[in-house]
């Protein structure tokens, strides 16, 4: 009955994970985090504490890993989504 | 009172498409948004009480409420190019939080948060005018452990008599789902088979079903936001559910239903 089981789609984030989520989260929802990301991303996340391996996973992209770490599946999904959104290529309603 | 009772799919590609989405299933789901927002001007709501789960927007890691009720003046945020900005029903709030806790639910408010996309799409869609305020209701959704279906039912329950026991007209909209896997290797395979069966329990009246559901049944099928429904049905009862539309894209089941109160 846990609502927390391995191999689940959303596992719990670990504390070890959390200033690499606290990234992300800046990626997906801080605009300043992201412009200083998108000028020197080593820089940014340095600050941002992440470690070096952590750093290393952020920039590959590399989503699986990313989640091995302990990301959160939705905040890599959109840190992802707004560092290449063009706004342009949408239309809105 | 409570006047109407809907629920809505959030989708941000609903606003926002890319040309990955076909067209014409978006419009047939403003189509279905069009329906509810006449529906909702007819019903004359003095507030409306959404039901949404925050993506990780509002609530980050450092404070993770289960259940949270917005009690400031106004609430607001951003969507791509819109600005949102909306008015709380303070002292309907209020009262939602003061009773809930005295009922036993041991509830988080904030007068200070944003809200995200999941208040957004559908009141972008369904807002009736001129716009009645808010009572923004979260439900955590996203970051585990999350609360039970059988909580989210009887906070709904608990919900759904708070504000039964009120003078406003309220109308209830529970936002999200159906299946759907942002973020992880599912991501293109919705389980719409699940969405429909879930539907039919729905239209046939049975509710209260979902309650008895667990949470790595929502998770494996998609449906973590499932809890908002399960937390109206909690206040509307085992009535009958009016299906406008469901609309699988090929990465998300889009809902959009009615329960006559």
């Amino acid at each position: 009955m846990s609502a927390v089981t391995p191999g689940a789609h959303y596992p719990f984030p670990p504390a070890s994970a959390y200033r690499l989520n606290r990234c992300l989260f800046a990626l997906k929802s801080d605009a300043a985090f992201r412009q200083s990301f998108q000028q020197d991303a080593t820089r940014a996340m340095t600050e941002a504490g992440l470690s070096d391996q952590q750093q290393k996973l952020v920039l590959a992209r590399d989503r699986d890993a990313l989640v091995a770490a302990g990301a959160h599946p939705y905040l890599v999904f959109m840190a992802d989504l707004r560092l290449r959104m063009d706004r342009s290529a949408f239309e809105y309603f | 009172m409570l006047v109407g009772a809907f629920a809505l799919a959030h989708t941000p590609q609903l606003i926002a498409r890319p040309d990955t989405e076909d067209r014409d299933l978006v419009l047939r789901v403003h189509a279905a948004f069009a329906r509810v927002k006449a529906r909702l001007a007819a019903l004359r709501p003095d507030a409306l009480a959404v039901i949404a789960g925050d993506h990780v927007e509002a609530f980050f890691l450092d404070a993770v409420p289960a259940l949270a009720v917005y009690v400031g003046r106004e609430c607001a945020g951003t969507f791509g190019p819109y600005e949102y900005r909306f008015e709380i029903d303070e002292a309907l709030a209020r009262a939602v939080v003061e009773q809930g806790i005295e009922r036993g639910f041991d509830l988080f408010y904030t007068q200070d948060r944003r809200l995200d996309y999941a208040f957004f799409v559908p009141l972008h869609f369904t807002m009736p005018e001129p716009a009645p305020p808010l009572v923004p209701l979260h439900v955590n959704v996203y970051l585990p452990p999350q609360p039970t279906p059988r909580r989210c039912y009887e906070w709904g329950r608990a919900l759904g008599e708070i504000l039964g026991g009120r003078p406003e007209r309220v109308a209830l909209i529970a936002s999200g789902g159906m299946s759907h896997y942002p973020g992880t290797e599912r991501y293109a395979s919705p389980d719409i088979e699940w969405d429909r069966q879930v539907l039919e329990t729905l239209q046939a009246g049975r509710g209260r079903e979902l309650a008895a559901l667990t949470g790595d049944e929502l998770d494996k099928t998609g449906n973590v936001e499932l809890r908002t429904w399960i937390t109206l049905l909690g206040a509307v009862g085992d009535r009958p559910a009016d299906v406008y539309c469901y609309e699988p894209s090929w990465h998300h089941g889009n809902a959009v239903v009615e329960w006559r109160l």
